[in-house]
């Protein structure tokens, strides 16, 4: 993790009241790659004072600090319940993380989790009188298109195809959590969109895709692509966990790659699909289940969706460590292994 | 063999009884006697191959080379000090230990020996090589087996993402590995500039003119007239400064959203060094003190009649002031000259283009008619002209507010270029020599 957590506040204000008492942090969907890694770091860092873990399946990183509380949050009474528990730990700080990595065929339970699950927690942060809220959300929400600028700010709307509900639960949770900082004004809410998270360990939709031997492609297009190492993803939560810096931020790693020369760095080939028939053929595919993602997935393989980091530098002050390019290779040696079959691992 | 040895060491009353060891292969056992604790591996190779032939003229050396060690076993075993450990009083736990000791003894010579007669079979085809000394099998390691390996390492080769990684290289060989944050690729542009730099020279023989009103260093912004139903303008100019230019500056130039809808148009201008026309992007680069030319016809400079060759198009809502105003970016008018009669458009077929994602159907002499080939530009004689740059620091960022200065800007910059244009097609004595 960088020097950077370590580094003194930029606000001395800030300061103060941290040292005043370590904070509980509470942490949603913690077992997933996100959370247990998150729950991991703040196990270890002193100025967090105990770490409430709240899943369905137990955190394999809880340690000394971590309480774990079996919650589901797709259940009509969990907004009641999570409100107990964020009163009787005296909760700081919530990061909520419980939304899906990659696109499933269970869409109505994903809405449950994802979009009402977000709601059941913001109404039991500000019941709980939370001071601190902390989503997960993803620069794939701004949506791939060709009238995209290069680089988008947070400034700019949320475009993705709402049809599609993996984007649509979780612009639907981004909006309750700007609820939630109009309604509790002493509240802090900070959202993270992260960049295609991609390492050696995290599991999702980018992994997936590019594990594949022939990677599908739309003929002719080669939109420019950005990663963020999984690394410099749990920095900024334990980053934005530490510092209370309301807003929305863009988490990417520097520099981009075309996603051509994402897929030859990454040893596979492609096979150019002529657009017009590519929503057919992934419709079919996703159906038949045979590809990772639904057709609306495909506009990102045409167009262009880039956020700007600029922001979350000066103002987070998260600077990430990997590059998109590092970041691929990374990936990419430990999906050698994993093609070899001398890597095993069951997907977090 | 060491896991023997060892064993023997720590049990010294094992020693007593004969090792069956002897009895399963001639080799070793009895010419060395019981195998000596010390020994390493290679030593007792030694010894073993004497003992395998010896007809040869080993015998001799054979006992000086095996008596030291011996004599430092005597010496050594007492000093492991096990043996207070090992030797237990108790007749019942000796008796176990040895019983034990033998039935491991066994259990490893029948395994040799299995693989013994597992070896005979093999090199019995090859008996006239006695001489190779064979190790006694209990000292080789495990014998791979050869076809399976062979596989193996076929599959290996075959399967692995070695070729496909290499393939991967291969498809990289014309194309960096890292490209800048608006997709430039200067391996790729290299590979296809000599096309260009054929247009530039031969073909077009673009003339330059003024060049030298290009700043040498920092932001600024270019403004031109579009032309051509292809847009080949954008490299020309790219290519005009970059080669007349005193500093020879990189030019990015910015391209209309409509290319990007289509494949390969986008990706490829995108590598060549065009960025999508938008405010942001424009920015961007000059707030990294690029050079930026930009077409404020857009698309409809593109889409010009034959007819209405030279006439500037409405200048977009001045979108390229604004931008100047707010960087404090000096502006310089461009004139293109000869690249509107390249592909002269007689007219446009714009309905069912939509439903192909097409603004419009271009109709030339030539292109409908003989296809893909009609879209080849005709050799025109080109000249550039490069214009007094226009100061737009002074006004000041607040100034963009400002709609009428914006305007009347927009129209001095435009009336320039125009009176450019007009100048240089009055000028010219024919279109394809200037």
């Amino acid at each position: 993790m960088g020097d950077y957590l370590r580094a003194p506040m930029s606000r001395p204000r800030t300061l103060a009241r941290m040292e005043a008492k370590p904070r509980v942090v509470a942490i949603t969907g913690s077992a997933g790659f996100l959370g247990s890694n998150l729950v991991g770091s703040l196990e270890e860092d002193d100025r967090v004072g105990r770490v409430v873990a709240i899943d369905t399946v137990p955190t394999p990183t809880a340690g000394r600090k971590t309480r774990a509380y079996d919650v589901d949050l797709t259940q009509p009474t969990a907004d009641a319940r999570v409100a107990e528990i964020f009163a009787a730990e005296h909760v700081d700080t919530v990061a909520h993380l419980a939304f899906l990595a990659a696109p499933t065929h269970a869409a109505a339970w994903a809405h449950e989790l994802e979009s009402v699950g977000t709601m059941h927690v913001t109404v039991a942060a500000r019941q709980a009188q939370v001071r601190k809220l902390l989503l997960w959300s993803h620069t794939w929400l701004y949506g791939a298109h060709p009238s995209n600028p290069n680089f988008l700010t947070e400034k700019h709307p949320l475009r993705a195809s709402s049809r599609e509900p993996f984007f649509a639960d979780k612009i639907q949770a981004e909006e309750q959590a700007r609820k939630l900082a109009q309604r509790a004004p002493g509240s802090v809410v900070t959202i993270l969109r992260t960049a295609p998270i991609l390492g050696p360990t995290v599991q999702n939709t980018v992994s997936h895709y590019l594990a594949r031997r022939i990677v599908p492609t739309m003929m002719g297009f080669d939109p420019l692509v950005q990663l963020l190492h999984e690394v410099d993803a749990i920095a900024a939560f334990h980053l934005a966990v530490l510092r209370d810096v309301p807003g929305t931020f863009n988490i990417v790693g520097d520099g981009v790659l075309p996603l051509s020369t994402v897929i030859k760095l990454a040893g596979r080939i492609a096979l150019p699909i002529p657009h017009p028939f590519a929503q057919t053929v992934a419709a079919i595919g996703w159906v038949a289940q045979l590809v990772e993602a639904p057709p609306a997935f495909l506009k990102y393989l045409r167009f262009l969706c880039v956020a700007d980091g600029l922001k979350a530098r000066e103002e987070l002050g998260f600077i990430p460590t990997y590059t998109t390019r590092e970041a691929l290779l990374d990936f990419v040696s430990a999906q050698r292994l994993r093609d070899l079959k001398l890597l095993t691992e069951s997907a977090a | 063999m060491k896991r023997k040895g060892k064993k023997k060491a720590r049990s010294p009353a094992a020693r007593s009884v004969p090792p069956p060891s002897s009895a399963g292969h001639p080799a070793a056992a009895p010419v060395d006697g019981p195998p000596s604790d010390e020994q390493d591996a290679s030593e007792r190779l030694v010894a073993a191959e004497g003992a395998d032939v010896p007809q040869r003229a080993r015998p001799r050396k054979r006992p000086a080379r095996v008596a030291p060690p011996t004599a430092d076993a005597v010496v050594t075993v007492p000093t492991l000090e096990v043996s207070a450990v090992e030797r237990p009083s108790d007749p019942h736990v000796v008796a176990r230990i040895r019983e034990l000791e033998e039935r491991l003894d066994r259990m490893i010579d029948e395994h040799a020996r299995d693989r013994e007669s597992s070896d005979q079979v093999a090199p019995a085809p090859t008996p006239s090589r006695p001489e190779i000394p064979r190790p006694p099998s209990s000292t080789r390691p495990p014998p791979v087996p050869e076809p399976e390996g062979v596989f193996d390492t076929a599959r290996e080769l075959l399967s692995t993402d070695f070729y496909l990684r290499k393939w991967g290289r291969l498809g990289l060989r014309n194309r960096s590995e890292e490209v800048d944050e608006f997709g430039y690729d200067p391996v790729y542009e290299l590979k296809v500039l000599p096309l260009f730099d054929f247009l530039y020279e031969k073909y077009f023989r673009v003339e330059v003119h003024g060049v030298e009103n290009v700043p040498r260093d920092g932001r600024c912004l270019l403004v031109a007239n579009h032309s051509g139903t292809l847009p080949l303008d954008g490299m020309m100019l790219r290519l005009a400064v970059r080669r007349e230019h005193p500093s020879h500056r990189e030019v990015r130039w910015l391209a209309e959203d409509v290319i990007y809808h289509f494949p390969f148009l986008g990706s490829f201008t995108n590598r060549m060094g065009a960025v999508r026309a938008c405010q942001e992007n424009a920015e961007r680069l000059l707030d990294h003190e690029a050079l930026v030319a930009v077409f404020p016809e857009g698309l409809k400079g593109i889409g010009k009649l034959f007819r209405d060759r030279y006439r500037l198009q409405r200048f977009g809502r001045g979108g390229f002031v604004k931008l100047g105003l707010r960087t404090s970016t000096p502006v310089v008018p461009v004139a293109i000259v000869g690249g509107e009669e390249t592909n002269p458009m007689l007219t446009r077929v714009e309905y069912l283009t939509r439903a192909l994602g097409i603004p419009y159907l271009p109709v030339t002499p030539t292109f409908p008619l003989l296809g893909p080939v009609g879209l080849l530009p005709a050799p025109t004689k080109w000249k550039i002209f490069f214009g007094e740059p226009i100061d737009l620091a002074s006004y000041g960022p607040e100034s963009v507010e400002d709609e009428i200065l914006v305007g009347r800007i927009t129209e001095q910059v435009r009336g320039d270029i125009q009176q450019r244009l007009d100048q240089a097609v009055r000028d010219r004595r024919s279109i394809w020599f200037g």
